[in-house]
């Protein structure tokens, strides 16, 4: 069997005295999309920023499709294969819609400094807004191409930042509460969107998630933690149907 | 949609713009043929076109890349010194160096090839000060960049290297943007090109920068500014971004720098002070951080307003046997500076906001000044 794309050994990570993530391992097969829930406060964005780099673990170890990458900055992370979106959206608030997504295409720029200045990777350039466009028109996005990311709707605004994660040309996706502030129907709408780009873009899915129906409707697998802690792992019936779960999280008025 | 073609060719709005940007230039030299070179005009244009230029690199950092450096009248200083010291004729360095038994360096480049050598040995500082200084988060950036400036500023006074900068006594004689007029065999100018050529180097410069702007790194140098950890998420290196923005930046104020030199025919360190460099930031904040072209207009708009357009408040006037009270030695600079905090109070979009010429002609007005802010 081939690697794991994502694998989790003993993370831990630490802040003063606060212990966010405790000894947590975990993995992700290619093409699964797996979810990781908990109580607000359990470690569950920590346990991304670790993953993308953003904090530098204390403790264990992140491997990426067999590679050790614990400790690579941000933006190795993201040209190795990761890419991610944020529970507080983070879009690029001067730019266009059709700005934020191509600005993710820059890490797989060929020219430099004096070659783009000087205009003499044009083609390159037509090629990212080409692309743009077509991932744009993807993903219903085009009639919303030249509105400033940061005016759109709040679904609209998760969507964009998918899409712009996307445009990184991820094999790994992480979703940090992409259903956060949608209403019921563009919360459907986003599990057979998160589905459907899992098979356009043969992606393998990490979703951090409240929203109960649809964690369970679209993981394969799920992670619950508590305090940082695992404390279930399994498909979607198996933890509903989990005493520990139950008690900790699902019988809360999260459901 | 038409948006696909757009790309392709130039758009409407930005043809109008080079139209108007080429009129002025042609209107310039026109000017130049026919008003009095001792015309106020041509100073205003030439420290203009001086200004514009450090302005612009300035907005490069702070308007674009969320980097609040305040170094600008250091890099300058160093600018400013390689040009003079490269360019001064070998006959002349017994004199101007006179202390220093004419100085160390006993080679004199062609102006343009010093003005590169200016904005290459102003970036090679960046590089080295960049290192450990754009680590820092925003306030303390400020101050380190405006230490290094006051450094600098000493350091090029200093006795020992006087060999080399002429320690604290002044640099002259070198070519100046009078010397860019042409003259015939008794010396007598037949076409007048001292300000119309700094306004071309100072053009060529900024299109530079324009051109960086606009392309991806440009863009990810927005991203930057924006959200660091959006940037960073999307694959783009902070660090060396951030080198390159600041690296790019300091050339070109090098050349500025440069230029000064041209303009003020004279160089010495300990006018490169620290307000210079408020003066710089001033223009930015009133054309509109983040606003190449109103780092431009408001260059020019304060050149004109400190050194003519404001001087009447600096003698006194008669009306008939009545003294205009206030007028006198001064003043200006206190109505200067009240028409500045006017400026920052209450239009703190600046004259343009976040806007470019071509913006300016298009319909829908565009929405990007909702987007960026003016915050640096
Ligand atoms: N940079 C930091 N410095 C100090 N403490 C932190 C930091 N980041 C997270 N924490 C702490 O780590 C714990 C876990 O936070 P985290 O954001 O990972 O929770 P979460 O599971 O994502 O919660 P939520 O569902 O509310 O998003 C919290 O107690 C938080 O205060
Ligand atoms: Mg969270």
């Amino acid at each position: 069997m081939s690697d794991p794309v994502l694998k989790i050994n003993h993370l831990t990570m630490q802040f003063g005295g606060v212990v966010a993530v405790d000894n947590f391992s975990m993995h992700i097969n290619s093409g699964e999309i797996v979810a990781l829930i908990g109580p607000n406060g359990a470690g569950k964005t920590t346990a991304f920023n670790a993953v993308t780099g953003v904090y530098t673990p204390t403790s264990g170890t992140i491997n990426l499709l067999g590679q050790n990458i614990t400790g690579n900055r941000p933006d190795q992370i993201t040209k190795l294969g990761i890419a991610r979106t944020f529970q507080n959206i983070r879009l690029f608030s001067s730019m266009t819609v059709f700005e934020n997504v191509l600005t993710a295409h820059h890490l797989r720029k060929t020219s430099n400094i004096f070659t783009a200045t000087l205009r003499l990777n044009a083609s390159e350039e037509r090629k990212m807004r080409e692309d743009t466009d077509a991932l744009l028109r993807k993903v219903d996005l085009y009639d919303l191409r030249d509105e400033i990311a940061t005016s759109l709707p709040y679904g609209k605004q998760r969507l964009l930042e998918i899409v712009r994660a996307l445009a990184t040309r991820p094999k790994l996706l992480l979703l940090d509460e992409p259903a956060a502030g949608m209403n019921p129907q563009e919360t459907d709408e986003l599990g057979a969107f998160i589905r459907r780009i899992r098979d356009e873009f043969d992606l393998t899915i990490f979703i951090i998630e409240h929203h109960m129906n649809l964690v369970m409707e679209i993981s394969d697998r799920i992670y619950v933690i508590e305090f940082g802690k695992q404390i279930a792992e399994g498909t979607p019936s198996e933890i509903q149907n989990n005493e520990a779960v139950i008690a900790a999280y699902l019988g809360g008025d999260d459901l | 949609m038409s948006n696909t073609t757009q790309k392709k060719t130039l758009s409407k709005e930005q043809i109008l713009s080079a139209v108007i940007v080429l009129v002025f230039y042609v209107a310039v030299f026109i000017a130049e043929q026919t008003i009095p070179s001792t015309s106020m005009l041509f100073t205003v244009l030439k420290k203009g076109a001086t200004y514009a230029l450090v302005a612009v690199s300035m907005n490069l950092l702070n308007g674009f890349t969320g980097i609040f450096s305040l170094g600008q009248a250091g890099f300058m200083l160093i600018g400013a010194y390689v040009y003079a010291i490269f360019t001064i004729p070998l006959a002349q360095r017994a004199s101007v160096y006179q202390y220093y038994n004419g100085g160390i360096v006993q080679t004199t480049l062609p102006v343009f090839i010093a003005m590169i050598l200016a904005g290459l040995v102003a970036a090679f500082f960046a590089f080295l000060i960049g290192l450990p200084v754009l680590r820092l988060k925003s306030d303390y950036l400020a101050v380190a960049t405006l230490g290094f400036a006051e450094i600098i500023r000493a350091v090029f006074q200093w006795d020992k290297i006087g060999p080399l900068t002429n320690g604290s006594n002044m640099l002259r004689l070198f070519p100046t943007f009078n010397d860019f007029n042409i003259r015939n065999a008794s010396g007598e100018v037949t076409i007048y090109l001292s300000t119309l050529v700094p306004l071309l180097i100072s053009g060529v410069c900024i299109a530079l920068i324009v051109l960086l702007i606009n392309s991806t790194f440009g863009r990810a140098l927005r991203a930057i500014k924006d959200d660091e950890i959006a940037a960073e998420a999307m694959g783009i290196r902070l660090s060396s971004h951030k080198q390159l923005a600041f690296c790019i930046s300091s050339f070109f104020t090098g050349v500025g720098g440069a230029m000064l030199a041209m303009y003020q025919t004279t160089v010495q360190a300990k006018s490169f002070t620290t307000a210079m460099t408020y003066e710089i930031l001033l223009i930015v904040v009133i054309g509109g951080i983040g606003s190449v072209t109103g780092s431009c207009i408001s260059s020019f708009l304060f050149v004109a307003c400190s050194e003519w357009w404001l001087r009447f408040l600096d003698q006194k006037h008669m009306i008939g046997n009545f003294e205009v009270p206030l007028l006198r030695n001064g003043f200006r600079l206190v109505v200067f500076s009240v028409i500045i905090m006017i400026v920052v109070l209450f239009f703190r979009q600046g004259i343009m906001g976040t806007r470019e010429l071509p913006d300016l002609f298009r319909k829908r007005p565009t929405d990007r000044k909702k987007g960026r802010g003016i915050k640096a």
